[in-house]
């Protein structure tokens, strides 16, 4: 029993009006969230590949400075051609382009985890405790409850994907020391934004509806796993074996890494680099033939020249459509994947529009 | 002055408390509202009525949960359909439904209803310490909610539903499934909060009495229409004819000297129900008692039970 019972008290605040109460609901799912350890380790892992890109960019900037900071770690150029070491910025955006998309792919896999872990129980525990008579017998409207949940899966990505981008893109920045780097690379930057926005708005959207199907959230994660993982398989196997153009649009990450490509152009800096690295490539050949006068070619590298070239991204290779890797760009248009993910956006927002129906029900 | 207070101006002022006029509601095949047109005045109102009456659809469409098929209505003043959001703004809401969610202590909770009504985080959060001392969870605020007993539970939706000090209380079945030490502090918490705090009140029940201990008046629905309305006092009327005896010495031999008189008679608890002929004056029981040798030591006119205000209202419809 209180010394001093005050009973009960009117209270003459201020009400706030209807615009953020969104806020409200994803700043309350961000902190339920962020009592999970795992979301933190997740969180903590998706720093690493930060850190490697920001790494990447403070060395690359020294690099165009040809700053004596880097002689310990002139080993890591060696194997670079001519034309880069003899004038990096004319490369400045394709390199930064790469170290983007690398960091970007590797991001995906973090987010999809990390919406695995934060994304299930934002609607389905609200239908499992019927929590909605919380929020829509208040003046919070559904486009309220929706973005508020949104929100919350907005934060987490954005803390892994959009805020590493915007603090590397400002360490390159600094330590280029050159203003003309904004207008070289900021295509760059708005590529990267873009790209973690639609992975935002996809993704969030998707968890959302799924989430809405079910009061369990072990079936909305392992539905969430099922398109994630399975859809990525089943799009590769297929595509090994039928070899059909539509075959990669099966998965999921797929159709947003080929965003991410056509977003970021990264096909025509993969191309870049790899005539540079043929270019490098035969030049070696041409010194190491026999000549007349019985001495060997030499080819002069201010870094010391490597024992073998290296091989050019996508050698070997005998057509576009067979070729896998880092730097092969799928051969069906980025269109195909765009109405993927605007399919998947819209049948997600029915679902949501169907089974969150506010309280206007029987029962 | 109430939280409502932050609205338009054109609710600080009406006749009514709640006002509908022909309100229409149907799901499907189903018609929960035919037509319903009723005033509410203000003070506690009790909304009675049979399981499938309307009673819950239509606390829905006082907060403009629901797309109504016809009619209007106003509640503080606002019209149901144009202002729904200032109507939630203003009136707080107890469901049937729990919607706790687990993971959060009390107090969080509470601040969180307030946040979503539109107080300030601060004030949410200072607001929800004192409603949660007033509903008796001082103690338990700092505890995840899904370790509160039943009761418990009921008392933190109570909490969160005036930590924005509303004008207008709607409890919806509040005291269902609770033990009877429970229920008493549910029914007292609205009692004080209709009588002392001068918050109105809208007691949706299927419990007479426990609409009979806390409201001043009733509104009875069935089938989606209104079955009868008005203060309870006034309703339990007395009968003119029917009167409730209680004598000291043999009941027994005074009911048979009635009967005798062609006075019909029936023992209840400790006493007589006496239904007189018609032109047959009270005072015949006070000549019967003195031919028997008894003592009347009571002798009122009986009232009719909230219960049998029902009972007949949904006997009429039918």
């Amino acid at each position: 029993m209180p010394i001093l019972d005050q009973g009960y008290q009117h209270w003459n605040g201020q009400l706030m009006g209807h615009a953020w109460r969104w806020l409200t609901i994803a700043r309350q799912g961000c902190r339920a969230q962020l009592k999970n350890r795992w979301v933190w380790f997740m969180i903590l892992g998706a720093c690493l590949p930060a850190f490697i890109l920001s790494g990447f960019l403070v060395l690359w900037g020294l690099f165009e400075q040809k700053s004596s900071l880097l002689t310990p770690l002139l080993f890591l150029f060696q194997g670079l051609p001519d034309e880069v070491r003899a004038g990096p910025r004319g490369y400045r955006t394709t390199f930064w382009t790469l170290a983007f998309n690398q960091f970007l792919d590797v991001q995906l896999f973090f987010a999809m985890a990390l919406v695995l872990l934060v994304g299930p129980e934002l609607i389905s525990q609200d239908l499992r405790f019927n929590a909605m008579p919380l929020y829509f017998a208040r003046p919070v409207r559904r486009l309220d409850y929706f973005a508020g949940k949104l929100g919350v899966i907005a934060v987490y990505l954005g803390a892994i994907m959009v805020v590493p981008v915007l603090l590397a893109f400002g360490i390159g920045f600094a330590f280029s020391l050159d203003p003309l780097v904004i207008r070289d690379t900021w295509r760059v930057l708005v590529a990267s934004l873009a790209y973690g926005a639609i992975v935002v708005l996809s993704a969030g959207t998707l968890m959302l509806a799924i989430s809405s199907l079910s009061r369990n959230s072990r079936f909305v994660g392992a539905i969430w796993i099922g398109l994630w993982v399975v859809s990525g398989v089943a799009g590769t196997v297929l595509n090994q074996t039928i070899h059909k153009d539509w075959c990669p649009l099966l998965s999921y990450t797929g159709n947003l890494t080929r965003m991410r490509d056509a977003l970021l152009d990264s096909q025509t800096a993969w191309d870049k680099v790899a005539a540079l690295f043929k270019a490098g490539q035969d030049q070696i050949r041409q010194a190491s033939r026999p000549n007349p006068f019985g001495r060997r070619g030499r080819v002069n590298f201010s870094l010391g020249p490597p024992l073998q070239p290296p091989a050019p991204p996508g050698a070997g290779r005998t057509s576009t459509a067979n070729a896998s890797g880092p730097w092969q760009t799928p051969s069906y248009p980025w269109q195909w994947s765009a109405a993927v993910l605007a399919g998947l956006g819209a049948l997600s927002i029915w679902v949501l529009a169907t089974r969150v129906r506010s309280l206007d029900r029987l029962r | 002055m109430h939280a409502g207070s932050g609205c338009d101006e054109g609710t600080t002022e009406f006749a009514m408390l709640i006002e509908l006029d022909g309100v229409t509601k149907t799901y499907g095949k189903v018609t929960a509202l035919r037509g319903l047109s009723v005033t509410f005045p203000e003070g506690s109102i009790g909304l009675l009525g049979p399981n499938g009456a309307g009673k819950t659809t239509m606390i829905r469409s006082l907060l403009g949960l629901i797309a109504l098929d016809a009619g209007s209505g106003r509640v503080l003043g606002m019209d149901i359909r144009a202002s729904r959001m200032d109507i939630r703004q203003a009136v707080g809401f107890v469901p049937e439904d729990e919607c706790l969610f687990p993971g959060v202590m009390g107090v969080q909770f509470v601040a969180y209803a307030g946040e979503l009504v539109g107080m300030r985080s601060r004030d949410a959060l200072q607001r929800a310490h004192e409603v949660l001392d007033y509903v008796g969870l001082g103690e338990a605020r700092y505890r995840r909610v899904e370790s509160y007993s039943t009761g418990m539970k009921q008392r933190l939706k109570i909490a969160s539903a005036i930590v924005h000090d509303p004008r207008l209380l709607i409890l919806d079945e509040p005291t269902n499934g609770m033990d009877p030490a429970g229920r008493e502090e549910i029914l007292a918490l609205a009692r004080d909060l209709s009588h002392a705090k001068g918050m109105s009140l809208v007691f949706s029940s299927h419990l007479l009495p426990d609409v009979e201990a806390v409201c001043d008046d009733v509104v009875v629905l069935g089938r989606g229409r209104l079955l009868a309305q008005g203060r309870i006092d006034a309703l339990k009327q007395p009968h003119d004819r029917q009167f409730e005896v209680r004598v000291k010495g043999d009941q027994f031999a005074f009911a048979g000297r009635l009967a005798a008189r062609g006075i019909d008679s029936a023992p209840a608890d400790d006493h007589l129900l006496v239904q007189l002929p018609e032109g047959t004056a009270s005072a015949v029981l006070w000549e019967t008692a003195e031919q028997t040798g008894e003592q009347v030591r009571a002798l009122r006119p009986r009232r009719s039970t909230l219960e049998e205000v029902f009972l007949s209202a949904v006997a009429e419809q039918d």
